[in-house]
């Protein structure tokens, strides 16, 4: 069983146990030194409703195409199974089999970032988030992978510890004294992500956490499948990328524990991120639509369209 | 001292293989003025006129994309009759750089983009960006990129000429601004990649450096490819042996800079820095550290450009950087400058001595600041920084930048004429971080004590 453990990368890689020893060992300190703003954290009420779910799960009927294989990046992973009902019911509704690799890994995309919100609950599996229609980061990876592995895409997970743009560190971070002090004594956010997907040839990243309504309040570009969200919101810490076709063992509880801290601190983060959503959505409807706010983001400019021409070229 | 207009012929003497025979009208406004910051107003804007002028038409009529872009916006040269048309020609934002098609599509890509004719490049199947990039460079043609760290660079193609203008810039904007301090018989250390070694703009732009100054040494002797950022990266074994090859060759950098301080030192030589200002951070805190301290006085001069970054998590203000160097090399804060420029572009904004204010080479150089309507916005007002670029001969060099500036009519400390920027240039949100240095400091700051996971 160790065996397959290590093959499927359940076993954490060394840099994220780095990471998390770390992380928790900063946690712990702040919270020594904060026992008493933590008690009084832990004790605030704050309102909390969570977003409700934007789309309607299709129905499966039997005899729907899934492609169970055995290979790496195509197999069920922890909270990750391709082959649930309502995974492949909805890989075949967003046109798995019918379309190209690529085009339909772009709708799988599209879907996940536009209609999964975002908010940290602890981690749990694909089906849970697809009916819930909310979820981490974490989560809306899970859900991208799993319905490109359904279609028979190799999809793994790319995360990092990284650092944050203002106004999400303002979102996240901010909201409370432990977690700022938390996330100032390490220099970074302890985790974050994207999926990747096998197409064409070559991995294409899938930066499906920000809807596109977040990062309009936000003021940065809304990422497209292939753009990869360090370098236009984030920075990765060097050396702590991991690639891998599993979520680690222990993760899930690991993410109650951090849950059960500070939850009135959780339910701020996670209507920070309904307000930005919802201020998002109102710019964009106020400015016209995301084609226009694109053009914004690009200085007013339109860009020029180009036809190649070959001039002095010559293909060998 | 040393009269300035004798300062800049003798400069101009050692710059003289960077000179057109033939020189356009904005060669001509980057020649000519022998200070190119402190040209009367009225003068600088008839040579200003000149230069857009016709280098918007050169690209009207030798570019097709270009063209069809105007054409689009209802824009010809004969709209422009002043200076105040210049808001009429089309703008490109810089993402436009790095929207590159991929496969041999990409060489047709940066034909395209290319003004003029050009001579015939042989592509083969298994050419790659750099195998591309170097079939170009057999053909004469300069192609430069920069800011790789999402993997997307934005690539320039430069024919030699329009190379060597921004090489001839980028030395008279610096040397202009340290008058009287600059001479040949300086030892020069360049904290840049190698200029003949690498692709990387603010790397083989320093090139010039070498023509200027006697003695050169160049802190990082090899290629830092994005490629290679990216792998370091990386937790597999083959990052891990880039981060720790990294780090011992970092290390041995400071050193090496070190020793090359104590014996310039004890000879009682001028010294001169040029490139990013992280590494030369960390040879201070070395020094520092170890109690270490050089007085060079007037003897010592550093020119900085790039990122301020120093670690994931920690930046550095320019002034705080000179008061630092004050303090550890005894270089005065007037010695020390900033330099700001991008790889689209080949104006260099340089901070004056007195109040480190960026000024604009207003005689070749038109500068706006636009907001998000791409309207533009008032003198002190923050917005976007846009360029039109007399020297940009190869490609349109009408652009607008994802940097966020204040530019002011004058500078409030200095007298001299060009209107300046606001010493701290941001990116605007949303935009991409960048910055060659940046991309350099990515990996050579990796285990130096930052953040590090």
């Amino acid at each position: 069983m160790l065996r397959e453990w290590k093959e499927r990368e359940y076993i954490p890689p060394k840099n994220m146990v780095k990471l998390f020893v770390k992380g928790s060992f900063e946690l712990s300190k702040v919270m020594l030194k904060n026992f008493t703003k933590l008690k009084k954290v832990r004790q605030e009420k704050v309102i909390y409703r969570p977003p409700k779910r934007m789309y309607e799960i299709p129905e499966y009927k039997p005899g729907m195409k899934v492609v169970r294989s055995d290979e790496k990046y195509l197999r069920p992973t922890l909270f990750c199974n391709p082959y649930a009902k309502e995974i492949i019911a909805l890989a075949n509704h967003l046109g798995a089999f019918e379309k190209e690799p690529y085009e339909y890994a772009n709708d799988v995309f599209e879907f996940v970032k536009r209609n999964v919100i975002l908010q940290i609950v602890p981690i749990d599996g694909v089906v849970a988030t697809l009916k819930r229609g909310y979820g981490s980061c974490i989560h809306k990876i899970s859900l991208f992978i799993a319905l490109c592995r359904a279609a028979g895409i190799k999809a793994r997970y790319k995360l990092y510890a990284l650092t944050v743009i203002d106004q999400w560190y303002d979102t996240f971070i901010n909201v409370d004294p432990i977690m700022r002090e938390w996330y100032d004594a390490m220099g970074y956010f302890m985790l974050h992500g994207e999926g990747e997907a096998y197409v064409d040839g070559k991995w294409v990243v899938a930066d499906v956490g920000p809807t596109p309504e977040r990062q309009v309040a936000s003021g940065i570009p809304i990422t497209k499948f292939g753009d990869d969200s360090i370098g236009i919101w984030a920075d990765a810490i060097p050396g702590g990328i991991m690639r891998t076709e599993s979520l680690p063992l222990g993760m899930g509880f690991l993410s109650k524990l951090m849950m059960n801290i500070s939850p009135g601190s959780i339910a701020r983060m996670n209507n920070n991120v309904i307000n930005m959503y919802e201020k998002g959505k109102k710019m964009l409807e106020e400015m016209g639509g995301e084609e226009e706010y694109m053009k914004k983001m690009g200085g007013g400019m339109k860009m020029p369209t180009m036809k190649l021409e070959k001039k002095g070229i010559i293909f060998e | 001292m040393i009269e300035k207009e004798e300062y800049i012929k003798k400069l101009h003497s050692y710059l003289k293989k960077y000179v057109a025979s033939d020189p356009t009208p904005g060669e001509e406004a980057l020649y000519k003025p022998v200070d190119i910051y402190n040209v009367p107003k009225k003068e600088a804007e008839e040579y200003k006129y000149k230069s857009i002028k016709y280098i918007f038409k050169h690209h009207y009529e030798n570019n097709s994309f270009y063209h069809d872009y105007c054409k689009e916006n209802n824009v010809s040269p004969d709209d422009i009759k002043s200076i105040e048309d210049f808001n009429k020609i089309p703008l490109i934002a810089d993402k436009f750089f790095k929207s590159y098609p991929e496969g041999r599509e990409f060489a047709m890509w940066l034909a395209t983009l290319y003004t003029g004719e050009l001579p015939s490049i042989v592509i083969k199947k298994k050419d790659d960006h750099d195998g591309i990039i170097n079939k170009f460079r057999e053909a004469g043609l300069v192609v430069t990129y920069s800011s790789g760290t999402s993997g997307k660079h934005t690539f320039i193609p430069r024919s030699q000429r329009t190379f060597n203008a921004a090489e001839y810039a980028i030395a008279k904007s610096a040397i202009t601004m340290l008058y009287p301090e600059w001479e040949y018989d300086i030892n020069g250390y360049l904290l840049m990649p190698h200029p003949f070694k690498t692709n990387v703009f603010a790397g083989k732009v320093c090139g010039m450096y070498f023509d200027v100054i006697k003695d050169v040494r160049v802190a990082l002797e090899r290629e830092l490819s994005a490629d290679l950022i990216q792998q370091a990266m990386q937790t597999n074994l083959k990052g891990r042996v880039i981060r720790y090859a990294m780090q011992r060759e970092t290390n041995k950098i400071i050193d090496r800079i070190i020793n090359w301080l104590r014996k310039n030192d004890k000879e009682g030589n001028k010294i001169s820095f040029i490139g990013a200002p992280f590494l030369l951070y960390f040879v201070m805190e070395k020094l520092e550290k170890d109690g270490e301290y050089f007085n060079f006085g007037r003897k010592g001069s550093i020119v900085t450009g790039g990122g301020w970054k120093i670690y994931e998590d920690k930046r550095i203000s320019t002034e705080d950087f000179r008061k630092k160097v004050e303090e550890i090399l005894g270089i005065p804060q007037e010695l020390c400058l900033d330099l700001y420029g991008m790889v689209e572009g080949n104006g260099w904004m340089t901070q004056c001595p007195e109040g480190h204010y960026l000024h604009v080479p207003n005689t070749y150089y038109h500068v706006r600041v636009i907001d998000e309507n791409g309207e533009d916005v008032a003198y002190g007002e923050k917005g976007r920084f846009a360029f039109l670029d007399g020297l940009a001969h190869s490609y349109p060099g009408f652009i607008v930048s994802g940097d966020e500036v204040r530019m002011y009519e004058e500078c409030p400390v200095c007298h001299r004429s060009t209107p300046v920027l606001a010493p701290e240039v941001k990116r605007a949100r949303g935009s991409e971080m960048r910055g060659c240095a940046e991309e350099m400091r990515r990996v050579l700051s990796m285990d130096m004590g930052g953040a590090d996971a």
